[in-house]
Protein backbone atom coordinates (compact mmCIF):
# COMPACT_ATOMS: atom_id res chain seq x y z
CA UNK A 1 0.00 0.00 0.00
CA UNK A 2 3.12 2.26 0.28
CA UNK A 3 2.83 3.18 -2.88
CA UNK A 4 -0.44 4.13 -3.36
CA UNK A 5 -0.55 5.44 0.63
CA UNK A 6 -3.62 5.10 2.50
CA UNK A 7 -6.83 3.48 2.38
CA UNK A 8 -9.79 6.14 2.96
CA UNK A 9 -13.33 5.32 3.57
CA UNK A 10 -15.84 7.29 1.35
CA UNK A 11 -19.69 8.05 2.75
CA UNK A 12 -22.13 10.15 1.10
CA UNK A 13 -25.62 10.87 1.32
CA UNK A 14 -28.26 12.27 -1.32
CA UNK A 15 -30.22 14.60 0.76
CA UNK A 16 -29.58 16.49 3.59
CA UNK A 17 -32.45 14.39 5.19
CA UNK A 18 -30.17 11.33 4.87
CA UNK A 19 -28.07 10.06 6.81
CA UNK A 20 -24.98 9.05 5.50
CA UNK A 21 -24.28 5.47 4.01
CA UNK A 22 -20.76 4.07 3.60
CA UNK A 23 -20.33 3.53 0.09
CA UNK A 24 -17.15 2.05 -0.53
CA UNK A 25 -13.21 3.28 -0.45
CA UNK A 26 -10.52 4.28 -2.20
CA UNK A 27 -6.71 3.91 -2.11
CA UNK A 28 -4.58 7.77 -1.75
CA UNK A 29 -1.56 9.43 -0.92
CA UNK A 30 -2.78 11.97 0.37
CA UNK A 31 -6.25 13.60 1.03
CA UNK A 32 -6.72 15.68 -1.28
CA UNK A 33 -6.74 12.94 -3.89
CA UNK A 34 -8.90 10.71 -2.24
CA UNK A 35 -11.69 13.44 -2.11
CA UNK A 36 -10.84 14.04 -5.46
CA UNK A 37 -10.88 10.01 -6.39
CA UNK A 38 -14.26 9.43 -4.12
CA UNK A 39 -15.55 11.92 -5.93
CA UNK A 40 -14.98 10.47 -9.51
CA UNK A 41 -15.24 6.55 -8.13
CA UNK A 42 -18.99 6.62 -6.65
CA UNK A 43 -21.02 8.78 -8.77
CA UNK A 44 -23.46 6.26 -8.97
CA UNK A 45 -25.99 9.17 -7.38
CA UNK A 46 -26.02 12.99 -7.29
CA UNK A 47 -24.78 13.38 -3.84
CA UNK A 48 -25.78 16.03 -1.63
CA UNK A 49 -22.69 15.68 0.16
CA UNK A 50 -19.74 13.41 0.28
CA UNK A 51 -17.31 12.93 2.94
CA UNK A 52 -13.60 10.76 3.70
CA UNK A 53 -11.48 9.48 6.44
CA UNK A 54 -8.76 7.81 6.74
CA UNK A 55 -9.35 4.07 7.33
CA UNK A 56 -6.98 4.17 10.36
CA UNK A 57 -9.11 6.83 12.01
CA UNK A 58 -11.31 4.90 12.77
CA UNK A 59 -11.68 2.65 16.13
CA UNK A 60 -12.92 -0.73 16.96
CA UNK A 61 -15.46 -1.10 19.28
CA UNK A 62 -16.49 -4.65 20.01
CA UNK A 63 -13.88 -6.54 17.31
CA UNK A 64 -10.47 -6.97 18.25
CA UNK A 65 -10.10 -6.33 14.40
CA UNK A 66 -9.74 -3.05 12.91
CA UNK A 67 -12.49 -1.68 11.08
CA UNK A 68 -14.15 -2.25 7.70
CA UNK A 69 -11.53 -4.74 7.24
CA UNK A 70 -14.27 -7.71 8.22
CA UNK A 71 -14.89 -9.14 4.65
CA UNK A 72 -14.20 -6.19 2.99
CA UNK A 73 -11.20 -5.21 0.38
CA UNK A 74 -10.06 -2.18 -0.89
CA UNK A 75 -12.13 -0.53 -3.38
CA UNK A 76 -15.67 -0.63 -3.82
CA UNK A 77 -17.20 -1.73 -0.65
CA UNK A 78 -18.32 -5.36 -0.76
CA UNK A 79 -22.33 -5.03 0.18
CA UNK A 80 -23.62 -2.43 2.25
CA UNK A 81 -22.28 -1.81 5.96
CA UNK A 82 -25.27 -1.45 7.71
CA UNK B 1 -22.66 45.38 -13.65
CA UNK B 2 -25.21 47.80 -14.78
CA UNK B 3 -25.75 47.56 -18.34
CA UNK B 4 -27.97 45.09 -19.47
CA UNK B 5 -27.06 41.36 -21.06
CA UNK B 6 -26.52 39.96 -24.71
CA UNK B 7 -29.22 37.48 -25.18
CA UNK B 8 -27.54 36.34 -28.43
CA UNK B 9 -24.50 37.18 -30.79
CA UNK B 10 -27.02 38.99 -32.77
CA UNK B 11 -27.07 41.82 -30.20
CA UNK B 12 -23.38 42.11 -29.58
CA UNK B 13 -21.45 45.32 -30.68
CA UNK B 14 -19.90 44.09 -34.15
CA UNK B 15 -16.03 44.34 -32.74
CA UNK B 16 -16.90 42.07 -30.44
CA UNK B 17 -18.52 39.10 -32.10
CA UNK B 18 -15.81 37.82 -33.87
CA UNK B 19 -13.42 38.05 -31.17
CA UNK B 20 -15.85 35.90 -28.77
CA UNK B 21 -16.47 33.35 -31.32
CA UNK B 22 -12.83 32.75 -31.73
CA UNK B 23 -12.53 32.67 -28.11
CA UNK B 24 -15.41 29.89 -27.25
CA UNK B 25 -13.58 27.58 -30.34
CA UNK B 26 -10.45 27.92 -29.26
CA UNK B 27 -11.69 26.99 -25.87
CA UNK B 28 -13.75 24.39 -27.52
CA UNK B 29 -10.62 22.88 -29.32
CA UNK B 30 -8.26 22.44 -26.36
CA UNK B 31 -11.15 20.98 -24.53
CA UNK B 32 -11.37 18.14 -27.41
CA UNK B 33 -7.67 17.59 -27.16
CA UNK B 34 -7.52 17.78 -23.69
CA UNK B 35 -10.20 15.14 -23.29
CA UNK B 36 -8.20 13.13 -25.70
CA UNK B 37 -4.82 13.71 -23.55
CA UNK B 38 -6.34 12.55 -20.20
CA UNK B 39 -8.12 9.28 -21.88
CA UNK B 40 -4.72 8.88 -22.89
CA UNK B 41 -4.12 7.78 -19.11
CA UNK B 42 -7.23 6.05 -18.07
CA UNK B 43 -5.21 2.58 -18.38
CA UNK B 44 -1.85 3.98 -18.02
CA UNK B 45 -1.64 5.89 -14.52
CA UNK B 46 -0.35 5.01 -11.33
CA UNK B 47 -3.29 3.49 -9.72
CA UNK B 48 -6.95 2.42 -10.48
CA UNK B 49 -8.24 5.27 -8.65
CA UNK B 50 -5.96 7.81 -10.95
CA UNK B 51 -6.99 5.82 -13.81
CA UNK B 52 -10.73 6.28 -12.53
CA UNK B 53 -10.26 10.07 -12.34
CA UNK B 54 -8.30 10.31 -15.78
CA UNK B 55 -11.90 8.88 -17.16
CA UNK B 56 -14.13 11.40 -15.28
CA UNK B 57 -11.99 14.17 -16.15
CA UNK B 58 -11.68 13.06 -20.24
CA UNK B 59 -15.39 12.80 -20.10
CA UNK B 60 -15.90 16.47 -18.49
CA UNK B 61 -14.00 18.07 -21.44
CA UNK B 62 -15.47 16.08 -23.85
CA UNK B 63 -18.28 17.52 -22.40
CA UNK B 64 -17.76 20.98 -22.31
CA UNK B 65 -16.14 20.89 -25.78
CA UNK B 66 -19.70 19.66 -27.15
CA UNK B 67 -21.64 22.87 -25.52
CA UNK B 68 -19.21 25.26 -26.48
CA UNK B 69 -19.08 24.11 -30.46
CA UNK B 70 -22.96 23.82 -30.05
CA UNK B 71 -22.79 27.45 -28.98
CA UNK B 72 -21.43 29.01 -32.14
CA UNK B 73 -24.12 28.13 -33.80
CA UNK B 74 -25.55 31.22 -32.55
CA UNK B 75 -22.46 33.00 -34.07
CA UNK B 76 -23.61 31.33 -37.81
CA UNK B 77 -20.94 28.26 -37.42
CA UNK B 78 -21.95 25.01 -38.41
CA UNK B 79 -21.00 22.95 -35.43
CA UNK B 80 -20.89 19.72 -36.90
CA UNK B 81 -18.15 21.11 -39.65
CA UNK B 82 -16.42 22.65 -36.74
CA UNK B 83 -16.27 19.21 -34.75
CA UNK B 84 -15.56 16.95 -37.49
CA UNK B 85 -14.15 18.74 -41.05
CA UNK B 86 -11.50 21.02 -39.89
CA UNK B 87 -7.66 20.39 -40.78
CA UNK B 88 -4.97 20.79 -38.22
CA UNK B 89 -4.04 24.00 -39.49
CA UNK B 90 -7.18 25.13 -37.95
CA UNK B 91 -7.50 24.42 -34.53
CA UNK B 92 -7.05 26.98 -32.10
CA UNK B 93 -5.75 24.21 -29.23
CA UNK B 94 -2.12 24.77 -27.66
CA UNK B 95 0.78 23.42 -28.90
CA UNK B 96 0.74 21.46 -25.84
CA UNK B 97 -2.08 19.30 -27.00
CA UNK B 98 -0.60 18.84 -30.21
CA UNK B 99 0.54 14.99 -29.61
CA UNK B 100 0.46 12.69 -26.70
CA UNK B 101 2.63 13.46 -23.77
CA UNK B 102 5.62 10.38 -22.83
CA UNK B 103 5.34 10.49 -19.07
CA UNK B 104 2.98 11.26 -15.49
CA UNK B 105 5.12 14.73 -15.46
CA UNK B 106 4.02 15.75 -18.39
CA UNK B 107 0.49 14.81 -18.11
CA UNK B 108 0.33 17.10 -14.70
CA UNK B 109 1.90 19.81 -16.30
CA UNK B 110 -1.78 19.42 -18.79
CA UNK B 111 -3.20 18.85 -15.84
CA UNK B 112 -2.38 21.35 -13.78
CA UNK B 113 -1.31 24.61 -15.52
CA UNK B 114 -3.20 24.21 -18.79
CA UNK B 115 -6.29 23.15 -17.60
CA UNK B 116 -6.32 25.71 -14.68
CA UNK B 117 -5.25 28.32 -17.52
CA UNK B 118 -8.98 27.45 -19.16
CA UNK B 119 -10.39 27.36 -16.10
CA UNK B 120 -9.49 30.80 -15.71
CA UNK B 121 -10.49 31.60 -18.90
CA UNK B 122 -13.96 30.91 -17.89
CA UNK B 123 -13.53 32.26 -14.54
CA UNK B 124 -13.28 35.76 -16.94
CA UNK B 125 -17.03 34.52 -18.28
CA UNK B 126 -18.93 33.66 -14.96
CA UNK B 127 -20.58 37.02 -14.70
CA UNK B 128 -20.38 37.87 -18.71
CA UNK B 129 -23.12 39.80 -20.51
CA UNK B 130 -22.97 37.10 -23.05
CA UNK B 131 -25.98 35.27 -21.35
CA UNK B 132 -25.81 32.08 -23.77
CA UNK B 133 -22.45 31.56 -22.17
CA UNK B 134 -22.51 32.95 -18.52
CA UNK B 135 -25.35 30.37 -17.65
CA UNK B 136 -23.33 27.52 -18.64
CA UNK B 137 -20.33 28.37 -16.86
CA UNK B 138 -20.93 27.80 -13.04
CA UNK B 139 -21.83 23.87 -13.82
CA UNK B 140 -18.01 23.77 -15.58
CA UNK B 141 -16.26 25.31 -13.48
CA UNK B 142 -17.79 23.08 -10.61
CA UNK B 143 -16.82 20.36 -12.08
CA UNK B 144 -12.95 21.70 -12.97
CA UNK B 145 -12.79 22.09 -9.39
CA UNK B 146 -11.50 18.26 -8.88
CA UNK B 147 -9.05 18.47 -11.72
CA UNK B 148 -7.29 21.44 -10.13
CA UNK B 149 -7.87 19.00 -6.92
CA UNK B 150 -6.13 16.27 -9.03
CA UNK B 151 -3.37 18.34 -10.66
CA UNK B 152 -2.54 19.53 -7.20
CA UNK B 153 -3.18 16.91 -5.41
CA UNK B 154 -0.72 14.53 -7.51
CA UNK B 155 1.66 17.73 -7.99
CA UNK B 156 2.41 17.82 -4.05
CA UNK B 157 2.56 13.85 -4.28
CA UNK B 158 5.80 14.27 -6.61
CA UNK B 159 7.35 17.54 -4.56
CA UNK B 160 8.00 15.33 -1.66
CA UNK B 161 10.25 13.10 -3.42
CA UNK B 162 13.43 14.18 -5.03
CA UNK B 163 13.26 12.21 -8.23
CA UNK B 164 9.68 13.60 -8.47
CA UNK B 165 10.89 16.71 -7.69
CA UNK B 166 13.36 17.10 -10.70
CA UNK B 167 11.14 15.43 -13.36
CA UNK B 168 8.43 17.56 -12.72
CA UNK B 169 10.27 20.45 -12.22
CA UNK B 170 11.33 19.63 -16.12
CA UNK B 171 7.84 18.86 -17.30
CA UNK B 172 6.36 22.21 -15.88
CA UNK B 173 9.37 23.89 -17.44
CA UNK B 174 8.73 22.83 -20.65
CA UNK B 175 4.99 23.85 -20.33
CA UNK B 176 5.46 27.21 -18.72
CA UNK B 177 5.94 29.56 -21.85
CA UNK B 178 2.89 28.09 -23.89
CA UNK B 179 0.71 28.51 -20.27
CA UNK B 180 2.14 31.94 -20.33
CA UNK B 181 1.37 32.91 -23.84
CA UNK B 182 -1.82 31.03 -23.72
CA UNK B 183 -3.68 34.52 -22.57
CA UNK B 184 -2.35 36.50 -25.57
CA UNK B 185 -0.49 39.52 -24.67
CA UNK B 186 -0.68 42.61 -22.71
CA UNK B 187 -2.14 44.59 -25.39
CA UNK B 188 -4.08 41.42 -26.24
CA UNK B 189 -6.91 42.85 -28.88
CA UNK B 190 -9.78 40.17 -28.36
CA UNK B 191 -9.57 39.99 -24.36
CA UNK B 192 -8.79 43.77 -25.00
CA UNK B 193 -12.30 44.48 -26.67
CA UNK B 194 -14.10 41.92 -24.82
CA UNK B 195 -13.04 43.30 -21.69
CA UNK B 196 -14.16 46.68 -22.65
CA UNK B 197 -17.55 45.40 -23.54
CA UNK B 198 -18.04 43.43 -19.80
CA UNK B 199 -18.07 40.08 -22.05
CA UNK B 200 -15.06 38.51 -19.97
CA UNK B 201 -13.76 40.25 -16.93
CA UNK B 202 -10.45 40.84 -17.37
CA UNK B 203 -8.37 41.41 -19.91
CA UNK B 204 -5.32 38.81 -20.96
CA UNK B 205 -3.24 40.36 -18.08
CA UNK B 206 -5.28 40.13 -15.73
CA UNK B 207 -6.59 36.84 -16.62
CA UNK B 208 -2.75 35.96 -16.86
CA UNK B 209 -2.34 37.41 -13.58
CA UNK B 210 -5.45 35.40 -12.00
CA UNK B 211 -3.95 32.27 -13.50
CA UNK B 212 -0.70 32.93 -11.38
CA UNK B 213 -2.02 33.58 -8.32
CA UNK B 214 -3.51 29.95 -8.82
CA UNK B 215 -0.82 27.85 -9.77
CA UNK B 216 1.88 30.19 -8.22
CA UNK B 217 2.38 28.50 -4.81
CA UNK B 218 2.84 24.94 -6.31
CA UNK B 219 4.96 26.39 -9.74
CA UNK B 220 7.03 28.34 -7.08
CA UNK B 221 8.50 25.08 -5.63
CA UNK B 222 10.05 24.58 -9.76
CA UNK B 223 11.24 27.91 -9.44
CA UNK B 224 8.74 29.06 -11.96
CA UNK B 225 6.87 31.75 -10.22
CA UNK B 226 7.65 33.83 -7.15
CA UNK B 227 5.65 35.85 -4.16
CA UNK B 228 5.72 39.67 -4.74
CA UNK B 229 4.25 41.67 -1.94
CA UNK B 230 1.31 42.06 -4.33
CA UNK B 231 1.10 39.75 -7.07
CA UNK B 232 2.44 35.59 -7.92
CA UNK B 233 4.66 37.14 -11.02
CA UNK B 234 6.23 34.27 -13.25
CA UNK B 235 10.14 33.91 -13.11
CA UNK B 236 10.43 34.05 -16.86
CA UNK B 237 9.04 36.49 -19.76
CA UNK B 238 6.74 34.95 -22.00
CA UNK B 239 8.48 34.13 -25.37
CA UNK B 240 6.23 35.25 -28.57
CA UNK B 241 6.16 33.93 -32.03
CA UNK B 242 5.01 35.77 -35.08
CA UNK B 243 1.39 35.66 -36.30
CA UNK B 244 0.80 34.10 -32.55
CA UNK B 245 -2.72 35.45 -32.39
CA UNK B 246 -4.77 34.56 -35.21
CA UNK B 247 -4.86 30.92 -33.98
CA UNK B 248 -4.65 31.81 -29.89
CA UNK B 249 -1.46 29.25 -30.37
CA UNK B 250 1.96 28.75 -32.07
CA UNK B 251 1.88 29.79 -35.20
CA UNK B 252 2.77 26.78 -37.12
CA UNK B 253 1.24 23.37 -37.09
CA UNK B 254 -1.79 21.89 -35.07
CA UNK B 255 -2.91 18.19 -33.54
CA UNK B 256 -0.53 15.81 -35.10
CA UNK B 257 -2.73 13.03 -37.02
CA UNK B 258 -3.63 10.65 -34.54
CA UNK B 259 -4.79 13.24 -32.28
CA UNK B 260 -6.66 14.83 -35.20
CA UNK B 261 -8.39 11.80 -36.46
CA UNK B 262 -9.69 11.09 -32.49
CA UNK B 263 -10.70 14.68 -32.24
CA UNK B 264 -12.58 14.42 -35.54
CA UNK B 265 -14.04 11.01 -34.90
CA UNK B 266 -12.98 9.84 -38.37
CA UNK B 267 -12.66 6.47 -37.53
CA UNK B 268 -16.98 6.36 -37.56
CA UNK B 269 -17.40 8.86 -40.04
CA UNK B 270 -20.03 7.14 -42.14
CA UNK B 271 -21.48 7.10 -39.27
CA UNK B 272 -22.01 10.43 -38.14
CA UNK B 273 -25.90 11.37 -38.21
CA UNK B 274 -27.37 15.08 -39.52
Amino acid sequence: MSGNGRVYEVFARKKRADRFEHVGAVSAPNEQLARVYAWQTYDEAKWFEMTVAPRDAFAAVNRPQAPFTLGDSVGRASGNSR
Amino acid sequence: MTESGFRSAEDLPEEASGHLANLILALADNKRLLGIRYSDWILGAPSVEAGIACSAMAQDEWGHARILYAMLRDFGHDPSALEHERASNEYHSSELLDRDVASWEEFLALNFLWDTALSVQFEMLVESRYEPIHYKVRKLLEEERFHFDHGQGWTSRLLSAEGGRTALAEAFGAAWNACLRGFGPDDDPLSGTLAMHGIVRRDAAGARARWLERVGPVAAETGLARDTESAWISTREPVWEDRWLARRRAAKGGPDEDSLARARGDRNRELLMD
